[in-house]
């Protein structure tokens, strides 16, 4: 799970119900969360994480920007079980995650993201989903550069013109001990002093410093 | 003195006879022989020397030396002491050299503690001095803080000569080195520049050796001297290597990675792309490539001449003792 996130806004939840929403008493069963990108802003997705809070199934859908600049509604998961039975606790409070390798279709150019979240159990008095993310998908070129040295690398067997000249083998081995050697020295040097106070070799009453 | 210990030790035995396993066991345990054998089984596991007879003879030796100075050390007669001091000296230096050769550089725990053991040797010269009345009075100065205080300079300096002459490097060859590293005769060494010195010069000799077998590879099968401008190259690859790995230098492309898994260490990270850079331009492909783009005139180098460049390399890495 990677630690770059995207700025979002979740907008709050939308109940769907049959029928009216102030004279039905029953609870709603579906609820309906948008999660939008600051505008002009797009996202290629590779993960969507949450928190879940007793929700059975979950759909999503992709609000994409394509070339032309219009935009599209799809559905890139369709009824995805959090809760293997909805009447019981079991997956209730998990967090989960939804990766762009189980999306139907390729999350790319998204500006909004809509989540309709399904609880069919009546046991349950509330239900909804927690702590919204959108992970973006790394570029991996623009953190690896290539150092020139790597490319230089150059083999024995292309240069065939060694006549007379010693075997780069040994000579090699011996320069890379000989190398290894005055690393060693370096690394084990110590920063301690004798703690001399003569300047130039004499200890003069006048160079000496008040400092 | 070997003779008379033996001698002492058999009589000791003639007296009380032991007819009963018990009484051998008290007189093993009484003579502390387990102990004697255990220290110098340890020793030998450690030095791993070739000559295991001779080994355990010089270690047997210089435990028995070691044990008389013990016990007269205390004594007051200044004169007795002032006659004796510089072949005391001698003597301490001597074996403290031998527990500097035990172990080689590379055993990292075992040299250190060797070097350990030589320092607390040859710190023991000073209070050794206290009683004395000649001119040497600086010597009772420094040996008045703490049991010791440091290795006399001049021991010091000594010490770092005799391990790069037993090292097969040529005096010319090491004084350079010497000289960032030495100390006046009447300063008091303390441990971290003792052990930063004898170190170096460990590696030093490693390090000149390996330099002689490589200009014989240079050389070739050829018998004669190696052409100036090869030896050149050879060592400008190293040259090169040296200062890619330093400290503070390094190419710039060591800023630019930032790999996530290593942000928490940002210098280690640096410091290994510079080694992986270094090592890059000794390998045998870009040796063969120096060596190839020599041009074939220009002269030859001798072997000294090669060893002193080689050396120049080395000690300009060197931090002077100050």
């Amino acid at each position: 799970m990677s630690v770059n996130t995207v700025p979002c806004t979740v907008k709050p939840t939308v109940t769907l119900q049959i029928g009216d929403a102030e004279t039905d008493s029953s609870r709603p069963g579906v609820y309906v969360i948008d999660v939008t990108l600051p505008i002009g802003q797009t996202v290629n997705i590779q993960e969507i994480s949450f928190k879940n809070y007793y929700t059975a199934y979950v759909s999503v859908r992709l609000l994409r920007r394509d070339g032309e600049g219009a935009a599209k509604w799809t559905t890139c998961l369709r009824n995805h079980c959090l809760m293997p039975s909805p009447h019981t606790e079991e997956g209730s409070q998990d967090y989960c995650s939804v990766y762009r390798q189980q999306m139907l279709i390729e999350p790319d150019n998204v500006t909004s993201v809509r989540l309709i979240l399904r609880q069919p159990s009546s046991a349950w008095l509330n239900f909804s989903v927690e702590d919204i993310k959108i992970h973006p998908c790394l570029n991996e070129d623009s953190e690896w550069d290539i150092p020139d040295w790597l490319s230089d690398l150059t083999q024995v067997d292309q240069l065939c013109d060694l006549q007379g000249l010693p075997d780069p083998q040994t000579v090699s081995s011996s320069i890379q001990q000989m190398w290894a050697l005055t690393e060693v020295m370096q690394t084990n040097q110590t920063t301690a002093s004798i703690g001399r106070f003569d300047v130039d070799g004499c200890y003069d009453i006048n160079l000496l410093s008040f400092t | 003195m070997a003779e008379k210990r033996r001698s002492g030790g058999t009589s000791g035995m003639s007296e009380s006879k032991p007819t009963k396993t018990d009484t051998e066991r008290e007189f093993l345990s009484q003579a502390g022989v387990g102990e004697l054998l255990r220290g110098a089984l340890l020793k030998m596991v450690e030095a791993r020397s070739e000559d295991p007879m001779g080994f355990l003879a010089d270690h047997f030796c210089n435990q028995a030396s070691e044990a008389e100075n013990g016990t007269g050390g205390c004594c007051s007669d200044g004169d007795l002491l002032n006659l004796g001091a510089g072949a005391h000296e001698q003597q301490q230096l001597s074996r403290a050299l031998w527990h500097l050769r035990l172990a080689h550089h590379s055993q990292r725990s075992a040299f250190s503690n060797n070097v350990r053991v030589a320092y607390d040797l040859l710190t023991q010269t000073g209070p050794q001095r206290r009683g004395a009345v000649g001119p040497s009075g600086p010597a009772g100065q420094c040996s008045s803080n703490s049991p010791g205080g440091g290795v006399r300079g001049r021991l010091y300096t000594h010490t770092l000569q005799c391990l790069c002459s037993e090292g097969g490097v040529p005096v010319s060859t090491s004084a350079p080195l010497l000289r960032r590293l030495h100390c006046q005769d009447h300063e008091a060494v303390p441990y971290d520049i003792f052990r930063h010195g004898v170190l170096t010069c460990a590696v030093f000799s490693d390090y000149i050796r390996r330099a002689q077998r490589l200009y014989a590879e240079v050389c070739g099968p050829a018998e004669g001297p190696a052409g100036r401008t090869l030896c050149l190259a050879v060592l400008g690859t190293l040259h090169e290597a040296l200062e890619t790995s330093r400290s503070n230098g390094g190419s710039s492309d060591a800023n630019h990675y930032s790999n996530a898994n290593a942000k928490a260490n940002p210098y280690l990270e640096a410091k290994v792309s510079r080694y992986l850079e270094a090592s890059a331009k000794i390998s045998p492909g870009k040796l063969a490539q120096a060596m190839a783009g020599a041009e074939p005139a220009g002269g030859n180098m001798d072997a000294k001449e090669f060893e002193d460049a080689a050396a120049e390399l080395f000690i300009a890495r060197v931090r002077v003792v100050c």
